[in-house]
């Protein structure tokens, strides 16, 4: 029972960590993404952009920087849109709580597809451009007036 | 003998926790000097300020409608430190503060009995706490008001409250107007290296860009204090958690700080972050650290 508790912890540790490390190797690797090179639905094509989204977008989500517009969070663009290009829907309906009632939204499937792709990666480019910006809007330190 | 070496260890560990308590709070306290320094020097004459600081504002606003000459204090009350025209409605409305029956459902809270026959008394002995929170636990990290509250209702078996609004704000406006009338300064301590390292983790993210409009808290409450977004005019950080909790018209309900954040955070264009989170409390520390010195005065009214 001991082995397999400690099999059980040991395996979590490592995946944890290992994840940490990919999380922070992921962002990296969106920081140097031309975002709309790699969000170009008529060159790259539905699922490809929708799979840099999905790819991206956890990571977003593990730092806490995750996009949210009009009450739809990035990942919802991301589930709706799976069913709707495998699908090969023109539109996607997606579905959202706001203020604990449930609501719905309509967008093109290729808008909608760019959308959660360039919300993805500018999360995360966002947040590697702030650890060398965000001085320079303190007073005391980096801002200047 | 005895005596006098317990008397000059006494005096040493005093020296030592003295010495140790300012440099742990040192930065904080240059961040804080130099916020007051700033928004003094921004508001002092917006007029002849306006190409640095309002360069978007009409001269007929900034002369008729952006008081100058600010000092520290008046900072407390928000954008209504400056705005006239919206001073003089918050003026109005305060004739019969919306508040005032939270803050004695509060007071009824505070004394009534959990389960177990005890009651908040026991965990908080006196009311008028509002200016010592955000403070640091060693074992918990940053605890906020809201969480304090929390964390006394688990410990006698209670289930824990909405943290932003409902009771929670209630008993803190019960907590807050207590504060106010004893004349309490918020007070905020940083006294150990975890708790200098939180409250540096919170600066950063107040200052960081973030969500889709790639806006951080200053951009808005320091370099955008006092510039107007549509009809509102924006609040500026000195100063920002001392009214708290507030009756927000737009809400028609008295909520707390957390409730005001996570709005903010959605205004910025992210998915906010949990009222519970370490990201929050550590942001709530760096924010109320900076009103160090600030009366508290809340409960209060806002738009």
């Amino acid at each position: 029972m001991k082995i397999v508790r400690d099999s059980i912890i040991a395996v979590s540790i490592l995946t944890m960590g290992a994840f940490g490390q990919d999380a922070n190797a992921l962002m990296q690797e969106a920081a140097k993404l031309d975002v709309k090179k790699v969000c170009d639905v008529k060159s790259n094509g539905l699922e490809k952009v929708l799979e840099v989204a999905k790819k991206y977008n956890p990571v977003a989500v593990e730092f806490g920087v995750e996009f949210k517009r009009l009450g739809i969070t990035n990942s919802v663009y991301i589930k709706g849109l799976e069913g709707a290009i495998k699908a090969k829907k023109p539109e996607v309906t997606l579905e959202y709580k706001s203020k604990g009632k449930k609501k719905s939204k309509t967008f093109k499937t290729d808008y909608a597809t760019w959308r959660a792709c360039h919300f993805a990666v500018r999360a995360l480019q966002q947040k590697v451009e702030a650890q060398k910006t965000w001085r320079l809007a303190v007073p005391g330190d980096g801002f200047k007036y | 003998m005895i005596r006098s070496i317990a008397k000059v260890s006494a005096l040493g560990l005093l020296a030592i926790s003295i010495l140790g308590a300012g440099g742990f709070n040192e930065q904080a306290e240059k961040d804080r000097k130099a916020l007051i320094e700033y928004m003094q020097k921004k508001f002092s004459d917006p007029l002849k300020n306006r190409a640095s600081q309002f360069p978007y504002s009409t001269d007929k606003e900034l002369k008729e409608n952006i008081k100058g000459g600010l000092k520290f204090e008046d900072f407390r009350l928000g954008s209504y430190a400056f705005n006239k025209s919206g001073k003089e409605q918050y003026d109005e409305i305060a004739e019969m503060p919306p508040y005032e029956d939270a803050v004695d459902e509060g007071e009824e809270l505070y004394n009534k009995k959990f389960k177990n026959g005890k009651s908040f008394k026991e965990c908080f002995p006196k009311p008028d706490i509002a200016g010592d929170y955000p403070m640091y636990d060693a074992k918990k990290g940053v605890v906020t008001l809201s969480s304090a509250i929390n964390d006394c209702l688990k410990a006698n078996g209670e289930k824990p409250w909405n943290m932003k609004k409902g009771k929670m704000a209630k008993l803190e406006a019960y907590f807050a107007y207590q504060s106010k009338e004893a004349g309490k300064k918020f007070n905020i301590k940083i006294d150990s290296k975890e708790a200098q390292e939180a409250y540096e983790r919170g600066k950063k993210e107040y200052y960081s860009q973030r969500g889709y409009l790639k806006l951080s808290c200053a951009s808005c409450h320091v370099q955008g204090a006092g510039k107007r977004v549509r009809a509102e005019y924006m609040s500026p950080l000195l100063g920002q958690v001392t009214h708290f909790p507030v009756y927000r018209l737009k809400w028609e309900d008295l909520g707390t700080l957390e409730r005001r954040m996570v709005g903010c955070n959605k205004d910025q264009g992210e998915n906010p972050h949990k009222a519970n989170s370490k990201w929050m409390k550590e942001l709530l520390y760096f924010m109320a650290y900076m009103s160090n010195g600030m009366p508290v005065d809340g409960p209060d009214i806002r738009k």
